[in-house]
């Protein structure tokens, strides 16, 4: 057995969900030691250009499953299984969210295979892949390996970072899919992301301004909210502000909300909780700025401020734009 | 200066008889067991295992039961997880449960106590108490986890039968004509404002031939049934507060040290009882807690806080070098003692058992052994009383009178009350007491309930140190180190009032270990006299202290709050 398959969400438009690019990226790194390739599974009327191009992040083969549709755990559990088998691959790898964790639950009950979850990062020993998952709340990290194959990973939200390596195309075959019986009991109605009022995934975003309570009051929303719009970012928020009513429970970062990894986030007026600090602390870049000097932000911040938010954000908003517009 | 506050003036919004409810499932509906037990600690396990041994030898009455004989019904996400105490337990009853296990077969205990010291501590020195108090000797006790010790009797219990429904509250009593048929569960799945979420799920009827509130420490049905059955003992419930910390220590502890005096103040009218402990945990562990009498009366008092400043004593920094903190916990301790108790500790179909019913001996700082033997004793008296139809469980309430329970808190009856003279009267007088078990000076020594001391501002929390998050560690991340990931969007379970004079909501705002009350900032320096207090109640770990100084825990949905490992 050999090889590593990766799911490869859409949306309804074709394009790929970048948890599932950022896996692929992953499979593409972590195959040279598994041995076989590094594939994709994709389901749907998905065009042949569309299919290939996943080998820019490293796929060196694509799957395609016309006939299974999109959205639905079971009839993907049926894709994956079927690939699987049929080319005796080792390592099935989900990039996360919530489809992932369904399908690889599925899966690896089909399979009969061993299952890591919210695992943050993969490695190789030999040929065998070892998945590294935070446990007890985060406070310490466990290697994960399988004692037999072949072995699912699920990937944590943001685990894994989409990288345009890889070289040409990659080679699509068509494969025809049986579904279970049970597959075929359910069908997708409406599908939609609930509650982002603000039309803006913050899941996705590469900068985020996270907004604390140290803002004031909810008219001040906006000095973050200028911010975020000079720089072409989004909003986040900590639970106390969403907790008050200011802004919606999907903007919420943290231990009881999201997980986000941006390449920028940009905290302001948050003081850096424990339980707001496991839902950003893997973001690329971190900026504070607090008026506390002992706020625990500064400890884990690339870069920190002591200084009055209202005075600095609406300058850095102006510089940005300045320099945009120059 | 502020005026001093009687948190009782303030009293919560919340009526007890709203928790006494009939059956109203359709009778088909209804979950129907043999004997529900309310809490799966070491009273309500204790006896699950008692029972379903005694069942063994009873078929007749184990068919009668129907096909759940036993159900556990445990708030927790796992028997244990709201479990937190020392611990030292007194191994004899343990012996007794399970005679076929030796000590070094229980997985919840650390080691056997060899050696014991008291320290009274001053702000530099630690002066060693010779002789030692003979209330403090632990010689031939287990340092246990308790949270460890309910996981293990819930396996046992489990195996031999019991169904132990994890995630579940109950939520209400069920009476009809005065005799207790079971208890409701808890809804699951509500919004902030109580309104059903997609994955709504009512709660159910679970209708029992007996039931046992084993509920711990501030019971949320015990409370109710108190006031519906009249069964409030002749002096009111109190508490005490602890919050108690893990680590993981470069060298072993070789003693089990108990220490008084610094940090809280000798001075009768700051009212400040309490110690801390700290056991040895095997090689590379030990634990440390700090425990404080709730009829405290400075507003800025804070538990925490006074955990966080005990560590940075010389003598105990010294044990912790190199260490590092791995749990966190608090949880109340009922100290009311014996005439706390309940009058009756049985009505028609219903005992109470453990904490719920005051079943500590302050003094010796003991309650495990008591609980287990209560869950035994309540076992028993079900199991003749149903043999023959009846469910007049009085002969329990008899049984735990003439068992060490009674006889032991009988003659530390008075010991608490006198450390409201300041420590070192108070010290006298309970040392006198204790030597002549109770006799001296005898009689009944009557206290305030803890609602009723008034909060002044006396300064405590200017001396308690900022965060170095090596040794010392705020509210925040404590809450996240107990394991409590609680929605944000749950119902408040908290009652109390929310605009309240400045004095009670800094008292809330200290007192709690978990950061659930603040005062908005804007509020915090303006000077009006009475402020708004805002509520976070997700970080609960559900301490029960709140209900001390003004408030009422309620049940907030099963599974929610703190995930206690090895406290």
């Amino acid at each position: 057995m050999a090889g590593i398959l990766v799911y490869a969400l859409h949306d309804d438009e074709g394009n790929f969900n970048n948890n599932s690019l950022g896996a692929i990226s992953e499979a593409a790194k972590l195959v040279g030691s598994v041995g076989g390739e590094a594939a994709a599974l994709v389901v749907g009327d998905v065009d042949d250009a569309a299919c290939a191009g996943l080998g820019k992040y490293g796929a060196t083969k694509v799957y395609r499953a016309k006939s299974v549709p999109e959205g639905l755990a079971q009839p993907i559990v049926d894709a994956m299984a079927k690939v699987m088998t049929d080319n005796s691959i080792s390592y099935a790898l989900f990039g996360g969210g919530l489809l992932g964790f369904e399908i690889g639950a599925g899966l690896t009950a089909r399979l009969n295979a061993g299952v890591t979850m919210e695992v943050t990062s993969v490695k190789a020993e030999g040929d065998k892949l070892i998945a590294e998952r935070p446990v007890l709340q985060d406070s310490a990290v466990v290697d994960v390996g399988y004692v037999g194959e072949p072995g699912i990973i699920i990937g944590r939200l943001n685990a894994f970072d989409a990288q345009e390596s890889g070289s040409g195309d990659a080679t699509v075959e068509d494969v025809e899919v049986e579904l279970s019986e049970w597959s075929t009991k359910a069908r997708m109605i409406t599908r939609g992301e609930s509650g982002d009022e603000g039309g803006v995934n913050i899941e996705d975003a590469d900068i985020l301004v996270g907004a604390g309570r140290g803002l004031g009051s909810p008219e001040n929303l906006s000095v973050a909210e200028d911010l975020a719009n000079a720089l072409g970012g989004a909003v986040a928020s900590t639970r106390a502000i969403v907790d008050a009513g200011w802004t919606p429970y999907s903007t919420q970062i943290g231990q009881t909300g999201k997980t986000v990894a941006p390449k920028l986030y940009l905290a302001a007026g948050i003081s850096g909780a424990i339980q707001h600090k496991v839902g950003m602390q893997n973001s690329e870049n971190i900026v504070a700025v607090n008026k506390d000097p002992n706020a625990p932000i500064f400890e884990f911040s690339d870069l920190g401020i002591v200084g009055d938010l209202h005075k600095i954000l609406p300058k850095l908003t102006e510089a940005i734009k300045a320099k945009k517009g120059g | 200066m502020a005026q001093a506050v009687e948190p009782a003036q303030y009293p919560p919004p919340f009526d007890e008889a709203d928790l006494i409810k009939q059956p109203t499932d359709p009778e088909d509906e209804r979950i129907e067991v043999g004997i529900a037990i309310v809490g799966g600690g070491p009273a309500g396990l204790a006896c699950a295992n008692r029972l379903l041994d005694r069942l063994e030898d009873e078929p007749e009455l184990a068919e009668k039961l129907g096909e759940v004989p036993v159900a556990v019904l445990e708030k927790g996400k796992v028997a244990g997880a709201h479990e937190l105490s020392g611990a030292n337990m007194k191994p004899h009853v343990m012996r007794e449960l399970f005679p076929d296990l030796q000590p070094e077969d229980w997985p919840f205990a650390y080691q056997e106590v060899t050696k014991d010291a008291v320290y009274l501590l001053t702000k530099r020195a630690a002066l060693p108490l010779v002789p030692m108090p003979p209330n403090f000797r632990n010689h031939g006790n287990y340092v246990i986890s308790v949270s460890k010790l309910a996981r293990f009797l819930a396996e046992k219990a489990e195996e031999k039968g019991a169904y132990i429904l994890t995630e579940t509250v109950a939520d209400a009593l069920l009476v009809e004509d005065r005799i207790v048929k079971g208890v409701r569960s808890g809804d699951r799945g509500r919004g902030k404002d109580g309104e059903p979420l997609g994955n709504f799920e009512p709660g159910s009827d679970v209708v029992a031939k007996a039931t046992v509130l084993a509920e711990g420490t501030l019971g949320h049905l015990t409370q109710a049934a108190t006031e519906y059955f009249d069964l409030a003992g002749s002096l009111p419930v109190r508490w005490e507060l602890g919050v108690k910390e893990v680590w993981e220590v470069q060298k072993p502890l070789d003693k089990v040290i108990h220490t008084m005096g610094w940090p809280l103040r000798k001075a009768a009218k700051w009212n400040e009882f309490g110690g801390s402990f700290i056991y040895p945990m095997g090689e590379d562990k030990l634990c440390i807690g700090m425990v404080i009498g709730l009829d405290y009366t400075d507003s800025t008092l804070s538990c925490h806080d006074l955990l966080q400043e005990l560590k940075t004593h010389p003598f105990v920094r010294k044990l912790l070098e190199g260490g590092k903190r791995v749990a966190w916990g608090a949880k109340t301790i009922p100290s009311g003692g014996y005439f706390a108790m309940p009058r009756s500790l049985a009505v028609p179909g219903m005992v109470i058992a453990g904490d719920a019913a005051s079943m500590v001996n302050v003094p010796t700082l003991k309650g495990v052994h008591y609980a287990l033997r209560a869950g035994m004793l309540a076992a028993d008296a079900i199991v003749d009383s149903l043999k023959q139809d009846s469910v007049n469980f009085e002969n329990y309430h008899e049984a735990v009178h003439k068992s060490e329970i009674g006889e032991d808190l009988f003659e530390s009856r008075n010991m608490r009350a006198p450390f409201s003279k300041g420590f070192f009267i108070g010290g006298a007088i309970a040392s006198a007491m204790t030597i002549t078990k109770g006799a001296f000076p005898g009689g009944k020594w009557s206290y305030e309930p803890d609602t009723e001391i008034p909060m002044r501002d006396g300064g405590a929390s200017k001396r308690y140190p900022e965060p170095d998050n090596e040794l010392t560690f705020n509210k925040l991340d404590s809450v996240f180190l107990s394991g409590n990931a609680t929605r944000d969007d749950a119902p408040n379970h908290v009652r109390i009032q929310r605009h309240v004079p400045r004095e009670l909501a800094k008292t809330w705002v200290n007192l709690c270990p978990a950061q659930v009350y603040e005062i908005p900032e804007d509020q915090l320096e303006n000077g009006a006299p009475t402020v708004d207090v805002h509520v976070t109640a997700s970080n609960c770990v559900q301490c029960g202290a709140i209900n001390a100084k003004g408030g009422r825990l309620t049940m907030p949905e099963g599974g929610d709050g703190p995930l206690y490992q090895e406290t």
